[in-house]
């Protein structure tokens, strides 16, 4: 992720804990808002990278990895955001455990990070899962 | 982190659930566990008042999905406030606006619930 070229890089690592989701939310706020988003893009990429984290950390409380941490890469481009997050959440492998109603929450939030940014791509990387996100800034 | 959570109850009028700040993967659990307590004292219908919350994610429209399901279960009602254009969008993106009664005050939430019951 260190070779990607960009103007300027902000990474964050933090716990894979839900106390600390706020943290990255708050961290992606802050560089969002310091390039040519309107103001709802700012709103859309806090909610997209704290769903992203959100899954994460729901991963590692699943597959008893919650003592690992959350690396959030973000670079930021002329006319886009990118954002890499790096988890060691251990496999996304469904079990088929039911989870009485609280099932939706993982649909919902994949469904909300595909509409919320542009582009999305998630994939396994080493003992986790790598999402990354795109958002470009429009013309305004 | 920043939230708060109060539960306001008026004999002859539903419980309310007042939120504020953030509700997310941290913070929803709370609500959750409220929502049961409330369900376990026999209550059948419920407001959420979400007017003064700023953040709301997934793991929150989880356990409103979860509340109304558990509610019409027992042939009652959930309906929520939502006067925030910004938490408003999290419902019509996710098309949940139409699963939910969402109203822009609690005199109308609670005139809706009034309606329902007589």
């Amino acid at each position: 992720m260190a070779n990607n070229q960009c103007s300027a890089c902000v990474d964050l690592k933090f716990p894979c804990r839900p106390e600390y989701v706020g943290v990255a939310r708050l961290a992606i706020l802050g560089v969002a808002s310091r390039m040519r988003f309107s103001y709802d893009d700012v709103e859309d990429i806090r909610l997209a990278v704290g769903e992203a984290c959100t899954t994460s950390v729901e991963w590692a409380e699943r597959n008893g990895k919650a003592d690992t941490d959350i690396m959030l890469h973000s670079e930021i481009g002329e006319d886009s955001l990118v954002i890499d997050i790096f988890d060691q959440a251990g496999e996304r492998k469904d079990d088929g455990r039911e989870n009485e109603s609280d099932q939706e929450p993982e649909n919902i939030g994949a469904l909300l990070i595909t509409l919320l940014v542009d582009e999305v791509e998630v994939v396994p990387h080493d003992e986790g899962t790598h999402v990354r996100m795109v958002k470009h800034a429009r013309q305004r | 982190m920043n939230f708060k959570m109060e539960t306001h109850s008026i004999e002859s009028e539903p419980p309310v659930i007042e939120l504020e700040g953030e509700v997310d993967v941290y913070t929803a659990p709370q609500l959750k566990q409220q929502m049961i307590n409330l369900l376990e004292s026999g209550a059948k219908e419920l407001i959420v008042d979400l007017t003064k919350v700023d953040y709301l994610d997934s793991t929150a429209l989880g356990v409103l999905i979860g509340g109304l399901k558990r509610m019409r279960e027992r042939e009652g009602n959930m309906v929520l406030v939502c006067p925030s254009p910004r938490i408003l969008r999290v419902f019509e993106i996710t098309g949940l606006d139409k699963i939910f009664e969402i109203y822009h005050s609690l005199e109308d939430a609670n005139e809706s619930m009034g309606k329902e019951s007589g």
